[in-house]
């Protein structure tokens, strides 16, 4: 899969590149409203991460042209928070999904594969981990094929697992990225160890094994390693 | 006791001042004029004398019979040694009148004359009365003149002040209704009073330097939350790096947590402080009329089970009228953060009831009353002391909202229930007549 990275810091730039580069994604980068419109036309891209806020120009400007050279490629914009303009006009342009500044890393990593799935599966496709697999088109988590029944949240949350599987998720990112803005910082997310309960208890009933493993009272990590 | 000053209106003081000289000087010309008249009326007495004198020594001389005089004069023959002292005698006297049935005013001259070499004691009188009625007549008039005029200026200056006042008035308007920071240019009144044009240029002056001031601590503001993202942002990937590092994590875990922790604490406020920025600069300003049920059955379902989470229960009561004129996202912010707010303090003694009628919205949550002022509750970075993790802005943010929507934001605590009200400023017109 390869990625064009369109970000003008380049600190995070770099860091962005190499977190995707070890989840498996070939990815390129580019800084200025130009250079990604020249990469653009030059290469083939799977997937474009697209910052609006450019030096050089207004990213939202970019996107007819992936759409005019690359239909199929996914466009993810990254929008400062609040600029709810910004998030409309882009997906109203062909954008197929927005995250906002700042954001995880597990979760650009999610947003990243669940478009790119989207794209390449229409739809209709699964993810699998050992003995669990979930039906991405019925949202429908299955253990030794047995259907198991979770709540809305419960099954985001094992998505989100799956997407980030090896990786330590914090109860930050979990919190942010099951309930947005409705979370209070202040919490200490003490409720997201009942969640991940709820989960795990739901996962083992059906006979599942635990893979979900609390690291250093930080966050969560899902792996059968 | 302290005696409390009352202000009083420039123009009334003035007005009192103006009425009191005037007082003096009626008063002062009345003391002239009488004496004026009183002079006038000497001499004219005088000569009147002077001319019977003259009359009854002509007379004497054509014939000396002095029987048939005037009744004004009478005559009275006296001896010499009398008649050298004799000190002539003018005195105001009352007389009977029998046709007006009446004393009259009358002045009496008393002396000595010599006619024919033999001694007389002459008294001579002359009606002093009309005189006396015209002077007293004049000096009567002055105190009407003076009431009209009194009131004359007191209407005038009425009058007057509106019209002189006028451009003071609205000089004082628009210090009154002018907001700092909106953008909006300063009007201009027009006066040539130079006192005013003074005053007018000064106000300018200093609300330009505190227009600056409050644009510089803005940007100040604005440009600190900008700035400080990207960083954080790199800082923050990198700790999550280390979050993924085993060995790190095995010795410094709390190192990192700590780090982390702060880290996100102060994008939030970077974040928020963001937002309260561009709220306040009025960025979101497609307001709209919004049916409010379908959204806050929305933001209900995403918090449900995070309630649950927390052992809460969410209980709404939604009207279909219900609605506001607002921006979607400004409504959006609001109801997130009521939510939260709720969430985060509501204790399992009851549910969280999201209530909305007609033209309010309440969001209420039980639990334990306030340990600090209720008027604290929407200060900006105050908090309890034993929530250190709270950023302090969100129900900050709501109020600004709502001052700057028309929208009025109430608290309330009640048998254990904490509830905040959120209500059009003013009654909305009734849509009835469509």
């Amino acid at each position: 899969m390869k990625l064009l990275l369109v970000e003008d810091n380049r600190t995070l730039a770099a860091d962005l590149k190499q977190f995707l580069t070890e989840n498996d994604f070939l990815v390129e980068t580019a800084e200025t409203f130009s250079e990604a419109r020249e990469k653009i036309g030059l290469y083939q891209y799977d997937l474009i991460i697209l910052d609006l806020g450019l030096p050089d120009g207004n990213g939202l400007n970019l996107i007819p042209i992936i759409k005019e050279r690359a239909f199929e490629c996914g466009i993810l914009i990254v929008t400062a928070r609040d600029s709810v303009e910004d998030k409309v006009k882009g997906l109203d342009l062909g954008a197929d999904d927005y995250i906002t500044k700042p954001f995880h890393k597990a979760e650009l990593n999610a947003r990243v594969r669940s478009l790119l799935r989207r794209k390449k599966f229409n739809g209709g496709n699964e993810l699998s981990f050992n003995e669990i697999r979930v039906d991405l088109y019925s949202a429908q988590a299955f253990v030794h094929d047995k259907p198991i029944a979770l709540t809305r949240k419960e099954y985001d949350l094992l998505l989100y697992f799956l997407y980030n599987r090896n990786r330590v998720l914090t109860k930050e990112s979990i919190a942010e990225h099951l309930w947005g803005d409705h979370i209070d910082q202040q919490d200490r997310f003490d409720f997201i160890y009942n969640h991940i309960k709820n989960l795990r208890k739901k996962l083992m009933n059906a006979g599942g094994k635990n893979y979900i493993r609390a690291m250093y009272g930080m966050g969560y990590k899902f792996t059968d390693r | 006791m302290k005696v409390k000053r009352r202000a009083i209106k420039l123009l009334t003081k003035t007005t009192i001042f103006y009425l009191i000289f005037t007082f003096l000087v009626f008063f002062i010309s009345a003391i002239i004029l009488s004496k004026t008249a009183d002079r006038f009326i000497e001499s004219n007495v005088e000569k009147r004398f002077n001319k019977y004198q003259r009359r009854l020594e002509r007379h004497f001389k054509a014939n000396p019979d002095l029987r048939h005089l005037p009744p004004t004069i009478k005559i009275k023959l006296i001896g010499d040694s009398l008649a050298k002292n004799f000190k002539p005698v003018i005195k105001d006297t009352l007389i009977y009148n029998e046709n007006i049935d009446d004393y009259m005013h009358y002045r009496k001259k008393i002396t000595a004359i010599n006619l024919g070499n033999r001694n007389y004691r002459v008294e001579f009188l002359a009606r002093v009365e009309d005189y006396y009625n015209l002077r007293d007549d004049f000096l009567a008039a002055l105190i009407p003149v003076f009431f009209v005029l009194a009131l004359g200026v007191i209407i005038f200056n009425y009058f007057l002040s509106g019209f002189l006042f006028k451009p003071f008035n609205q000089i004082l308007n628009v210090m009154k209704t002018y907001k700092v920071g909106q953008g909006t240019p300063l009007p201009k009144i027009d006066t040539n009073t130079s006192e005013f044009v003074k005053m007018q240029e000064l106000f300018h002056l200093m609300m330009n330097q505190i227009e600056n001031d409050y644009r510089h601590l803005k940007e100040y503001t604005e440009n600190m939350a900008h700035e400080m993202q990207t960083p954080l942002a790199v800082i923050r990937n990198k700790i999550e790096n280390l979050i993924a590092d085993e060995r790190v994590m095995s010795e410094h875990s709390a190192a990192v947590k700590a780090i982390y922790n702060e880290v996100n604490h102060l994008s939030r406020l970077g974040n928020a402080l963001n937002l309260l920025t561009r709220i306040q600069n009025g960025e979101f300003d497609k307001a709209e009329i919004i049916k409010t049920k379908q959204i806050i059955e929305q933001h209900l379902q995403s918090v449900r089970e995070l309630a649950e989470l927390k052992g809460l229960k969410i209980r709404s009561e939604l009207s279909a009228e219900h609605q506001m004129v607002i921006d979607p996202y400004l409504l959006d912010i609001i109801l997130k953060n009521l939510l939260r707010n709720a969430l985060h303090y509501g204790d399992s003694a009851g549910p969280i009831i999201v209530k909305t009628t007609a033209d309010k919205l309440s969001v209420s949550n039980y639990g334990a009353p306030l340990k600090f002022p209720r008027e604290m509750l929407f200060k900006r970075f105050f908090k309890q002391k034993d929530n250190k993790e709270s950023l302090g802005l969100g129900l900050a943010l709501v109020k600004q909202i709502c001052d700057l929507n028309g929208l009025k934001i109430e608290y309330r605590y009640h048998e254990g229930q904490h509830t905040f009200e959120v209500f059009p400023e003013e009654p909305q017109k009734s849509d009835a007549a469509n």
